[in-house]
């Protein structure tokens, strides 16, 4: 009984914190409104269960970042024949176009754009990216997904470029 | 979500794969069933020996499913990094589609070879030799077909997690 006090305890402690975060993750993870509650709500239980094995080994916020992002790859595989084709970083070409991605995030288009954006990338690039967006540093990027320091500053640097490259686009147009 | 909703959910989460397990049964006590009876019903014992050889395949079957079903998925816990679940994940699906046509498909194939080569050549359908010939030729090519056409299916899906796999792979290592 005391077992269990401990894990929804744990659980109410990190919904509270993380549950915004776990909101935007569901929203780039699937397009689909319906399908996107399940995910919500599959990510809830599975950080609830998972409480049961936290022994404090990490960070708080690794952990429900790790269970959050495991359970939405597992739902990204699941459902991969609903969405589109996932691209790798280099084939994204289209971006939200606003004078910054804070601008876009701002405005529920521009998120909306983005979100589809992000839904088309493979699942590592997906995770460092909804990760960024978080604006969690790259060492816990890294200790969250189990990539090296350096291929998450690579990842977040050719995403960088990206976006320059369409921020000079938009200035020139 | 209420702490009622999340024990209400996890519940309901292990009713599905319960469920999901069941119907599995479920569909090989049904060809078990329905090939049995013609073993038992049938009279020419060419065809008895083929219905039961797949009812035998069909018992195999749901044996190396319920093994199977206990290896399930593992839950995402915080302790494993998410190239390692994912990679996981990714080798669990490719084994299992590997394996297909070993211990899903194969164990038909003695069965409803024996039972089709019985129906066309041993039974008593008046029917000429070519005509008994054409019968078991396009009977076994159909079925063939089918088994073929699925472990190609699953053979192209393991290629695809393979290179799913080595792009992992070098993410990891920072390529």
């Amino acid at each position: 009984m005391t077992h269990q006090v401990d894990q929804d305890a744990r659980y109410k402690e990190a919904a509270e914190r993380f549950g915004p975060a776990l909101q935007r993750l569901a929203r780039a993870s699937e397009a689909n409104p319906d399908r996107r509650r399940d995910l919500l709500q599959d990510m809830h239980v599975a950080l609830w269960r998972s409480f049961a094995l936290f022994d404090g080994r990490c960070q708080l916020s690794t952990w429900v970042y790790r269970v959050a992002h495991n359970t939405a790859a597992r739902h990204i595989g699941r459902e991969s024949r609903h969405n589109k084709a996932q691209l790798s970083l280099e084939d994204i070409s289209h971006l939200p176009d606003r004078r910054s991605v804070a601008a876009a995030l701002e405005e529920s288009d521009g998120l909306d754009r983005l979100s589809t954006w992000i839904r088309r990338l493979k699942i590592p690039d997906r995770q460092v990216l909804t990760l960024y967006l978080e604006d969690l540093p790259a060492a816990e990027i890294a200790d969250i997904t189990g990539l090296s320091p350096g291929a998450v500053a690579t990842r977040i640097s050719r995403l960088k470029a990206q976006l320059a490259k369409d921020f000079q686009e938009q200035t020139h147009a | 979500m209420s702490m009622t909703d999340i024990h209400s959910r996890a519940g309901r989460f292990q009713s599905r794969i319960r469920t999901r397990n069941l119907t599995e049964y479920a569909a090989a006590a049904l060809v078990i069933g329905m090939f049995g009876w013609m073993a038992f019903l049938i009279p020419v014992l060419v065809v008895k020996i083929g219905a039961a050889l797949t009812a035998l395949g069909a018992a195999y079957v749901a044996y190396m499913l319920h093994r199977k079903g206990g290896a399930g998925a593992a839950l995402p816990d915080g302790a494993q990094p998410c190239a390692d679940f994912h990679r996981r994940e990714l080798l669990r699906q490719r084994e299992a589609l590997a394996t297909v046509p070993r211990w899903y498909l194969a164990p038909f194939v003695p069965g409803m070879l024996v039972f089709v080569g019985g129906v066309s050549f041993v039974a008593d359908t008046g029917m000429s030799l070519m005509a008994r010939f054409f019968q078991f030729g396009s009977s076994t090519a159909i079925i063939c077909g089918l088994f073929a056409g699925v472990a190609w299916l699953n053979a192209r899906a393991v290629k695809q997690l393979d290179t799913e796999i080595t792009a992992l792979d070098a993410a990891r290592r920072g390529e």
